[in-house]
């Protein structure tokens, strides 16, 4: 039996040394063709690679500040070593009650945002697909994509001339009819929800357009074989239209999950104030305020460089949970 | 097959581009950009050592008759405001007087670097740490200049001063050994900055809407007790007072900054006995946390809140303008700010848009009214000293010509230009030789009060005599009365307390804590404002926790120490 194996294996390697440099020299002939005749494009492909190493690989570099003692006149190469092995930063982060706080409310709203997040845009898609009657679609589509282009100062605005207790449009109506103004900016559990409520709303309009392409892509076929089996619109929608778009909603979750450590600065920042600061600190306010107003650059580098890596992290459970659940992983 | 060519590809893409980089690189040293001289080589402390005593050496050689042979170039940090309506911070009249006179009097050529005010903190650490900040540098942030200079990025002034004195008489003479040495260091005698000098250093007053006390028959409050009846009587008369808008009514208006506006109260409960060293080691804190009585303060301010008698909103408004609007447009009853709060801005000052708005008799008026334990109005202020500290930072590499722009725009008779202007354009000259004032246009506009943004060395007006300053400073602020102004001067004379110069500079637990612990002491200030009063303890202790375990403690535990170490078991300054 091993006899037999072994001469089978020969036998399957035997006509395959001969290929070999077939195989190697087809390639090569051909890379020089392609070099040679689009030229122009690889050329072109210089620009975005410069971009990409000048302003994402060569930053990277300027990681080392958190393993180091930071000193404005001194370049990274130059700097000392911090103390306990060049993890004093890491220690001193993990010991700063602040740290932990945004650490804390940076997954919490993150987790939010995702729970209460997540589905709506998915949902405004479908219900947007069902429409009929193109100019309403059209209409209603632009006008939900709008918020996205404000930026968070300007909504914040907005949400001032709402919300404030005494002079905002909502809590002036709500005293008009004789309740208790709510303070939905003031107040440390409310201002979660109006937190939440906002990004919502900036944000879901935008985020339904990967959707609409996704939907549009299905084949006609596919509705009509239901109608044919009979099926109503909900069940189309159900059995066709949420399968066939399910690889883009696990990408958009991956993506999602692995950003779970990631916070945008403007929003929370725009919209925190003292009387919130426990909830409403997070991990960029925090770097921002510590590091570029503080001058601890080394503490926050080094809190930077913790959520990138917590994020990997979690982008790579996330994709390899859904390799597990049978779909396409995005790396 | 076209995959591994396209990678092979892109890998020698990288490691050319690389190659490239580096090479680059190490023609500068850093990324900065700029046309700064090489960063690395006049950064090092050893360096600039060697540049001083170049200086030192070759001083006389290099000026004669206080002017440079070759045409010397220094940059100048100057705050843009970013007035409506102003002029460029960096071109304008006053910025060719200065560039002129430095011209010719010292063959200097100068620049001007705008930096906004409102950041200015932030602005100018990203200038340090890019090396691009200008030769000479200003900000109200002491610990920022400290941080820096322990990184070695700050000259170290001291020997400049000393060894350039003759050269620098209107500086040593305006700024005196006070202001001078107010920053040197007891410990190795280092001066990273300079102290520029208030000519007036009065602090905070209150003020109160004349017309609301004289349409209710109101006097003047004199106490806290009278303060708080008044402003109970504002809110319960809004109709009469606001009419259709009596809703908006807000007795006393307060923002974020809590510290700020209401230090007089928070300053009343204060022991009046306290000891300079008790003051010292309780003194990071610029809106006194920490110091005794200020639980007190808050404890009663909190009261009010729960009244209704202070603004809701006024923890969302974050340095927008909402606040002085309200103020403008007449729906405040009395607020705390700069003693010359409602004067300032010419014709968008509250003062005059309220005579606008609401009607002639409508006005701010100072008033006394927090008294200490001891019956007197104390206010605690800045010395002389406590301005904008000057500083070079260690990219300089023209101290001494950056040390004769310091002089120069000490000289009396150029900070009196700048502060007055032109005749007939900003001022006109009374029988009594005193100046009025008038808001001027175009050109002339100033952008700062006085133009303090150029004098930097001076903060307030001074003129050639003290009288002269007096009865000029009262027609300062056109078209606010004059009278008003002065009793808002009167006030805010009275019972000031100026700061001792404990003469410790550094307090490493400070470094980098400056930011976080005022945004800690906000927090806590704002939260127990607006708690329930039931809830004001608790609330104050835990924020107050916080506070004290994030660097609040360490910091008066180092202070302490300090003081123990330089005074013993003395408590008092002389």
């Amino acid at each position: 039996m091993a006899d037999l194996e072994e001469q089978a294996l020969q036998a399957e390697e035997k006509p395959k040394k001969p290929e070999k440099p077939k195989k190697e020299f087809v390639p090569k002939s051909s890379a020089g063709i392609y070099l040679k005749r689009y030229w122009q494009l690889y050329v072109l492909l210089l620009i975005p690679l410069v971009y990409l190493f000048i302003f994402k690989y060569s930053p990277m570099y300027y990681v080392l500040i958190a393993f180091k003692k930071y000193s404005i006149v001194q370049s990274v190469s130059e700097m000392p070593w911090a103390k306990n092995h060049g993890f004093e930063y890491f220690i001193k982060a993990f010991q700063n009650k602040d740290f932990r706080y945004a650490l804390r409310n940076t997954v919490f709203l993150n987790l939010l945002d995702i729970l209460a997040g997540f589905p709506i845009p998915i949902i405004f898609a479908l219900l947007l697909n069902e429409l009929r009657l193109k100019f309403f679609k059209k209409t209603v589509q632009t006008i939900a994509y709008m918020p996205h282009f404000l930026s968070w100062v300007i909504i914040y605005g907005l949400a001032l001339q709402l919300f404030t207790p005494t002079d905002g449009l909502i809590n002036m109506l709500i005293q008009k009819l004789g309740g208790e103004p709510i303070h939905f900016l003031d107040n440390a559990n409310n201002w979660v929800g109006t937190y939440i409520g906002l990004g919502i709303w900036q944000s879901f309009g935008w985020n339904s357009i990967i959707y609409l392409a996704a939907i549009s892509g299905i084949s006609p076929e596919l509705y009509e074989a239901a109608s044919v089996d009979g099926a109503g619109r909900f069940q189309k929608m159900w059995h066709v239209t949420l399968p066939c778009i399910r690889p883009t909603i696990v990408v958009l979750l991956i993506l999602a999950l692995g950003n779970i450590l990631g916070s945008n600065f403007d929003r929370p920042f725009a919209l925190q104030n003292n009387l919130v600061l426990k909830n409403a600190e997070v991990i960029s306010t925090f770097v921002y305020k510590n590091g570029i107003k503080g001058l601890q650059f080394s503490l926050t580098t080094a809190v930077g460089l913790f959520q990138s890596i917590v994020n990997v992290i979690f982008l790579c459970i996330a994709n390899w949970f859904s390799r597990k659940m049978g779909e396409r992983g995005i790396v | 097959m076209k995959k591994r060519i396209l990678s092979m590809l892109l890998a020698g893409i990288m490691v050319v581009s690389m190659a490239g980089c580096e090479s680059g690189n190490g023609g500068n040293a850093e990324p900065t950009g700029t046309g700064v001289p090489d960063p690395a080589e006049p950064v090092t402390q050893d360096t600039f050592e060697g540049d001083g005593s170049e200086i030192e050496g070759g001083n006389a050689a290099e000026l004669t008759d206080g002017k440079f042979a070759e045409t010397r170039k220094i940059t100048v940090e100057v705050y843009d405001r970013e007035n409506d309506g102003g002029s460029d911070p960096t071109n304008n009249m006053y910025t060719d007087y200065i560039k002129k006179g430095m011209l010719e009097d010292h063959n200097v050529e100068v620049e001007f670097v705008s930096v906004p005010r409102w950041t200015e903190v932030e602005e100018i650490n990203h200038l340090l740490a890019a090396n691009t900040a200008p030769d000479i540098c200003l900000t109200y942030d002491y610990p920022t200049i400290q941080t820096y200079a322990d990184m070695g990025g700050v000259l170290d002034l001291q020997n400049l001063v000393v060894d350039n004195k003759n050269d620098l008489p209107h500086l040593w003479d305006w700024l005196g050994t006070t202001n001078m040495y107010w920053d040197k260091s007891v410990k190795d005698g280092t001066l990273w900055a300079i102290e520029g000098k208030r000519a007036n250093n009065n602090r905070i007053v209150t003020f109160v809407r004349k017309d609301w006390l004289d349409t209710l028959g109101l006097k003047e409050p004199t106490t806290t007790e009278e303060f708080h009846e008044m402003l109970v009587a504002f809110k319960d008369n809004a109709k009469t007072l606001l009419g259709d808008d009596a809703s908006k009514m807000i007795p006393f208006s307060c923002s974020v900054d809590v510290g700020w506006r209401a230090a007089l109260l928070i300053e009343s409960k204060l022991d009046p006995a306290i000891t300079d060293k008790e003051f010292y080691v309780n003194g990071f804190d610029d809106r006194k946390l920490t110091q005794n009585g200020t639980k007190d303060a808050l404890k009663i301010l909190n009261g009010w809140y729960n009244e209704g008698l202070m603004w809701n909103d006024f923890a969302l408004h974050k340095g927008d303008t909402v606040e002085d609007d309200n103020m403008k447009a007449g729906f405040v009853g009395a607020f705390m700010h700069n003693w010359d709060y409602p004067f300032r801005n010419g014709e968008d000052s509250i003062n005059a848009n309220l005579k606008r708005i609401v009607g002639d008799n409508a006005k701010f008026v100072a008033v006394d009214c927090f008294e200490d334990a001891n019956g007197n109005y104390t206010k605690y202020c800045d010395s002389t000293a406590g301005d904008r500290k000057i500083f070079f930072p260690a990219t300089n590499d023209e101290p001494l010509a950056s040390l004769l722009y310091l002089d120069w725009i000490s000289d009396p008779t150029h900070i009196e230009y700048l502060q007055i202007g032109e005749e007939g354009v900003n001022h006109n000259t009374l029988a009594d030789g005193a100046f009025t004032f008038m808001p001027a246009t175009g050109e002339a506009i100033m952008n700062s009060g006085q133009n303090i943004d150029y004098t930097i060395t001076c903060n307030g007006l001074h003129l050639s005599t003290p009288e002269l300053t007096e009865k000029s400073q009262n027609n300062n602020y056109p078209p606010c009365d004059p009278e008003d102004v002065a009793k808002a001067n009167a006030v805010a004379n009275n019972g000031k307390k100026p700061t001792k110069n404990a003469k410790i500079t550094a307090i490493e637990a400070e470094n980098g804590m400056g930011e976080s612990l005022s945004s800690k002491r906000d927090a806590l200030y704002d939260s127990v404002l607006v708690c329930k009063p039931e809830e004001f303890d608790a609330t104050w202790d835990q924020f107050m926790d916080e506070y004290l375990s994030a660097g609040g403690q360490a910091i008066m535990t180092e202070r302490q120490a300090a003081w123990e170490a330089l005074y013993g078991d003395s408590v008092t300054l002389e």
